[in-house]
């Protein structure tokens, strides 16, 4: 109900009580529009929707409303609304743009002054999400299953270790279903030494497992892998950044497994002795 | 690099599964081992024959009366 004002000795209607009562639990009906919008003084303690396929604007002007007045505003339509300063002042700590099924409100700080107050509205799709962290304490082998699936084509694998063992080499292999894979492994990376009198490359192909051979030295890395996994069955490929102590050495490259599968997890061993460390694993939203 | 006594350095062996640790039994324990000493072995020969070709390279230089710098200032 559009705000009013009421004298002595009125008597009001059971319809502008329910319309008061609507206002006041925030339970009114929308005033509906399908195009741009100029507010009018009528506006104030009312809800505005917008149901638009093209982006429109709620335009604000000054000397309507009084400090305290509010007007929610909510797009129903697929064109973003933006709440637009006309001849008032609009501030706002968030976006003045709502899309479909976002929702603000208009708070009246003076007759020319509105903070747009916009709700949280929905948790952007994109990003990472988070899927499996698993501690190694002293362990020969690491199995990890169930990390790679149809939801995401796309991983981050953050791994990192200490080898228990001199000059033991830990070694990583993926697996599908309840079968480690261990052929056709190729893979190149290249390092050059802080001081960039080194150049170091570790590589090989048709090979048994993905084996960080310069870990030998150091007895501590870490590697961050960017795992492209094809939905179903495919080869898988990763592309990522290895550290080790050895000569400060940081190296890059790429993995490829030629071989088609519907590759779910992942098993660590090592040349010699156990390993100390953790394997984290995220997946990356499809679009 | 010594030959390294695996069984004694691990009378066990631990798995980790799914999170959950689990001593290996006999039959995994024995495999791990076997797998142990075949790398070890492998890298043992791998390290006699860098080794070998050090000396070599050495010897070479020395006969030939020139530096490292100067043999790969040759090879440039």
């Amino acid at each position: 109900m559009a705000k009013q004002t009421f004298t002595t000795g009125q008597v009001l209607t059971a319809a502008q009580l329910t319309s008061l009562q609507q206002t006041a639990m925030l339970g009114g009906a929308a005033s509906a529009k399908t195009a741009s919008y100029t507010l009018v003084a009528a506006d104030a303690g009312t809800a505005i929707s917008m149901s638009s396929a093209s982006a429109t604007t709620i335009t604000v002007n000054t000397a309507l409303f009084a400090a305290g007045d509010t007007v929610q505003i909510t797009n129903l339509g697929a064109g973003v609304c933006t709440i637009t300063a006309g001849t008032a002042t609009v501030n706002t700590s968030a976006s003045l743009a709502l899309a479909q099924y976002e929702s603000g409100t208009l708070d009246f700080t003076s007759t020319s002054a509105a903070i747009f107050i916009k709700g949280a509205g929905a948790t952007a799709s994109s990003g990472l999400t988070f899927i499996n962290r698993t501690v190694i304490t002293a362990a020969a082998t690491t199995t990890i299953d169930s990390l790679f699936s149809d939801t995401y084509e796309n991983y981050r694998l953050e791994f990192y270790c200490q080898m228990g063992t001199s000059g033991s080499i830990p070694k990583l292999n993926f697996r599908y279903g309840t079968t480690t894979h261990s052929a056709n492994y190729n893979y190149g990376f290249e390092g050059t030494s802080i001081s960039g009198t080194a150049s170091n490359v570790f590589n090989g192909s048709g090979l048994t497992s993905f084996s960080l051979e310069q870990v030998s030295s150091g007895g501590f890395a870490t590697l961050n892998l960017f795992i492209t996994r094809p939905a179903s069955s495919g080869f898988l490929f990763a592309n990522g950044f290895f550290n080790t102590p050895y000569k400060g050495i940081t190296y890059g490259g790429g993995l490829q497994i030629a071989s088609a599968q519907a590759w779910s997890g992942i098993v660590i061993t090592t040349s010699a002795g156990t390993l100390t460390g953790g394997v984290t694993v995220y997946g990356m939203a499809k679009s | 690099m010594a030959k390294t006594n695996f069984r004694k350095e691990f009378p066990k062996l631990v798995k980790n599964v799914n999170g959950e640790q689990f001593e290996m039994d006999a039959e995994e324990y024995e495999a791990t081992i076997a797998l142990w000493e075949a790398n070890e072995i492998e890298a043992l020969a791998k390290q006699a024959e860098a080794q070998a070709n050090a000396t070599a390279r050495a010897a070479l230089l020395s006969k030939l009366g020139i530096t490292a710098e100067e043999a790969q200032l040759l090879l440039s």
